[in-house]
């Protein structure tokens, strides 16, 4: 616990921390961490995809010593793959093997009103804890210590899954009909939810959480990070390969490419034992960088000038 | 006290410039400047970035708008704080050995004419105005000034004169102002306020006076009421950006949203594209829902027993029955000939806008020839996509029948039961021949067909206009030529869908 109190002292030591653990982030990743942590938050991380939002999470957990709960959004995510289930299988199990015991209860019962009197008794038993099967959000809250709580692509689920998070976002607690409520055991967790605004996502959520947009790197982070990825990434061949991508990402591409796609770069030009950028390599190399056919041609008229403006 | 004051004025000038920011926002806002405070500037920032503005476009603003309010704000936060701790005042003593030259706050920054005097002079740091004698009344004993203002003045303190500057603006609610033409009415009743006219008395009275040292303090009292009446219009100007500027753009949307589109003046096409998204967002979102509340259906017996077999008939595994629900096919036929290539702007625009609701959507222009333009508008941005049509298809003379002939020749095989079209056009085809078998075919085989018309209806049917040809065969016929014709005959295309 004291650990956790440690890091998020300040901004300053959170990116120190998270430099220790491969994550290089920015001034304002770090503010919206520490604030967070120091009002009991949860943030909302917006962005291009490939450009570390799911994995700020994963090294928050790391980071923090904290187990990590992840949530995978979808179409038709709802509440009994997101909070809880009944177990009905073991429900089913149970009453078949009861069925003798019934006839027990029931002897000497006189009439009808006081069987179903001794049934009322017998019947809430299939819907207390050891029926339920806890789902990522309720697994969350029942974490003795605390937890980093990953809700990765909310803009993926339908609309209405996201006022069924307003509960556990504001309150850090849900409500079940038959039990009552739950509520986070000691230490709530840490909730981080990315997004990659394929749509709006509702005000409502919104105001219960930080917000968070993380851009692309510019080309100094870009290139730390490289180095923390991949030490074996000559310095020179490292700033060239990220001017490169950055000069990339100045075109009209139908995907551009983004921290991830850096990275696979720099990891294959190492592999290939590159001193330097050439053109031929890079062409040659181009769809570890691009995933469309077409940016791929849009881009080879261009790798010779672009190569030759980074090397000279 | 001072810091909550500080934070919802920000917080009100950020929902000036159309950040929304609720009652919970403010209070996590707090939180934060708690936690942070106002030492660190960037820091403040940035963790204010985190709370208040919730997207990226909101973020922009937050940028511009905090460094203005905070660049004048500083002049009463450094107040604030040097009363809270020692080490502040211990900062500008240091400066004011350097004679004002550095970051102590922002009162040195805020008024870089005062500074360059004062470092001329070798004066005070807080002094205000350098000498300029008109009569050169050489130095010497000066009388002390009887008004408050002018003793105000004469103490040579900025930051109790800020702070007499805001307290007379609150008085005077100068963040009421709207348009710019108050601002001079604004400073006058700030000044006035502030003590004013006994200063101008008082002024009067000295310069008439025999003694020297009461003359000489007329003179200074002088200069230094010009440089209060700059600072005030200044103090007036920022008031004026931070919570009068979006009112107005308040007004000019609301117009916008009535005016005739061939009427709109090309500057204010970023305008009508930000109403545009708005619009189309409201209707998104307003759609979006209902398509859910139709998906959720009655319970499917057959589906449900058949799950359940396995559980020994007993049934708890529910299905339901779902309405598939088939998203609209929706084909826009747009004329772009000059008279109407305005309309058919606004028309794509809003179109492509709805991709949440309305991902397929066909779209083609023609002047006289038809061509499909889908393939453009998904691969450029919406506003190259339409220059580039309105480029490509615009400027050649009408002719309806053609369009209607290539449209049945390259894509009638698409058009199924499903399918919704959609044509903007003002039907008037250069005494053409109309080939309206050709919609009547259309109209035949789509779910609906939608006429647009931008022209008002007492113009339908004259000279050319095959108006009523057309019409016959189109389900439903609309004048169309403001944005709330077109949100009303969007909305509608929705609902029928659903």
């Amino acid at each position: 616990m004291g650990d956790i109190e440690r890091i998020a002292a300040s901004v300053a030591s959170l990116q120190e921390s998270f430099e220790a653990h491969n994550y290089i982030c920015s001034d304002q990743i770090a503010t919206a961490v520490f604030l967070a942590y120091q009002l009991r938050k949860p943030i909302l991380i917006e962005g291009p995809p490939g450009v570390g939002k799911t994995e700020l999470a994963k090294t928050a957990a790391e980071m923090f010593a904290l187990p990590l709960i992840r949530l995978q959004c979808y179409e038709g995510l709802d509440e009994s793959k997101a909070i809880y289930e009944w177990k009905y299988g073991k429900q089913l199990l149970y009453t078949q093997v009861l069925k003798e015991a019934l006839d027990e209860i029931l002897q000497g019962a006189k009439g009808f009103k006081e069987s179903v009197k001794r049934l009322h008794d017998f019947g809430d038993i299939f819907f207390s804890e050891e029926f339920l099967e806890p789902r990522p959000l309720l697994k969350a809250l029942r974490e003795e210590n605390g937890c980093v709580l990953l809700i990765d692509e909310i803009d993926k689920a339908d609309n209405e899954f996201e006022s069924l998070l307003l509960e556990i976002l504001s309150d850090y607690q849900v409500s079940i009909p038959e039990i009552g409520t739950v509520k986070a055991v000691a230490e709530p967790p840490m909730v981080f939810l990315t997004s990659n605004n394929t749509r709006e996502i509702s005000d409502a959520l919104k105001r219960r959480c930080l917000h968070l947009y993380i851009p692309f790197p510019d080309s100094d982070i870009e290139q730390r990070i490289v180095a923390a990825r991949i030490p074996e990434v000559p310095p020179e061949l490292r700033r060239q390969l990220v001017e490169f991508i950055h000069e990339l990402r100045t075109l009209d591409l139908k995907k551009q490419p983004a921290i991830s796609e850096t990275i696979d770069w720099a990891r294959t030009l190492v592999l290939l034992h590159a001193e330097a950028l050439d053109p031929k390599m890079v062409t040659d190399t181009l769809n570890v960088i691009l995933k469309f056919q077409e940016d791929i041609e849009n881009v080879t008229s261009e790798v010779n000038s672009i190569t030759a403006r980074i090397t000279k | 006290m001072t810091m909550d004051r500080t934070i919802s004025n920000f917080i009100r000038a950020l929902r000036n410039a159309d950040v929304r920011v609720s009652t919970a926002e403010t209070l996590d806002a707090l939180g934060a400047v708690e936690l942070v405070g106002y030492r660190d500037k960037a820091f403040l920032k940035r963790s204010l970035a985190t709370v208040l503005p919730k997207t990226v476009d909101e973020k922009d603003t937050f940028d511009a708008c905090f460094d203005q309010f905070f660049d004048f704000q500083d002049v009463r936060g450094e107040q604030s704080e040097s009363d809270l701790g020692g080490d502040q005042s211990e900062e500008r003593e240091g400066e004011e050995g350097e004679s004002g030259d550095g970051e102590g706050g922002g009162s040195s920054g805020e008024e870089p004419k005062g500074k360059k005097k004062k470092s001329k002079s070798k004066a005070k740091k807080n002094n205000l105005y350098e000498e300029e004698e008109e009569t050169d009344l050489g130095p010497g004993e000066i009388t002390d000034p009887k008004s408050a203002l002018g003793q105000l003045l004469m103490s040579n303190d900025r930051v109790e004169l800020s702070m007499a500057m805001a307290a007379a603006g609150e008085e005077t609610n100068v963040r009421d102002i709207k348009i710019f033409t108050q601002k001079g009415l604004y400073s006058r009743r700030i000044m006035d306020a502030m003590g004013l006219p006994d200063l101008n008395r008082e002024i009067g009275d000295l310069r008439t006076s025999p003694q020297v040292p009461a003359r000489r303090l007329g003179q200074q009292l002088k200069a230094r009421r010009d440089f209060l009446r700059e600072q005030t219009r200044d103090y007036v100007e920022k008031q004026f950006l931070l919570n009068a500027d979006v009112t107005g753009k308040r007004l000019r949307e609301e117009l916008l949203r009535k005016i005739k589109l061939s009427n709109v003046e090309h500057r204010n096409f970023r305008l009508i594209q930000e109403i545009v998204y708005k619009m189309a967002k409201k209707l998104s979102a307003l759609h979006s829902r209902r398509k859910k509340v139709f998906k959720r259906g009655a319970l499917n017996v057959p589906r449900t027993l058949r799950h359940n077999m396995s559980y020994d008939g007993a049934i708890f595994d529910l299905h339901w029955k779902s309405v598939k629900v088939d998203r609209p096919k929706v084909f826009a036929i747009c004329d772009v000939s000059g008279s109407v290539a305005n309309y058919a702007r606004f028309m794509l625009m809003f179109l492509y806008s709805l991709d949440e609701v309305m991902p397929k959507v066909r779209s083609f222009a023609f002047s006289s020839d038809l061509a499909e333009v889908t393939e453009l508008f998904n691969r450029n941005k919406i506003e190259d996509a339409i220059a580039k049509t309105l480029r490509d298809y615009g400027g050649g003379s009408t002719d309806y029948g053609q369009a209607l002939l290539d449209f049945k020749k390259n894509c009638l095989d698409d058009v199924d039961n499903r399918t919704t079209i959609i044509i903007l056009g003002d039907a008037r085809n250069n005494h053409g021949e109309a080939h309206a078998e050709v919609l009547k075919e259309i109209y035949d085989r789509s779910k609906r067909v939608i006429w647009l018309n931008p022209e008002a209806k007492l113009a339908w049917n004259t000279g050319d206009s095959e108006m009523r040809k057309y019409g016959a065969y189109s389900h439903q016929v609309e004048e169309c030529n403001s944005l709330m014709h077109l949100e009303r005959v969007v909305s509608n295309l929705l609902k029928q869908i659903a």
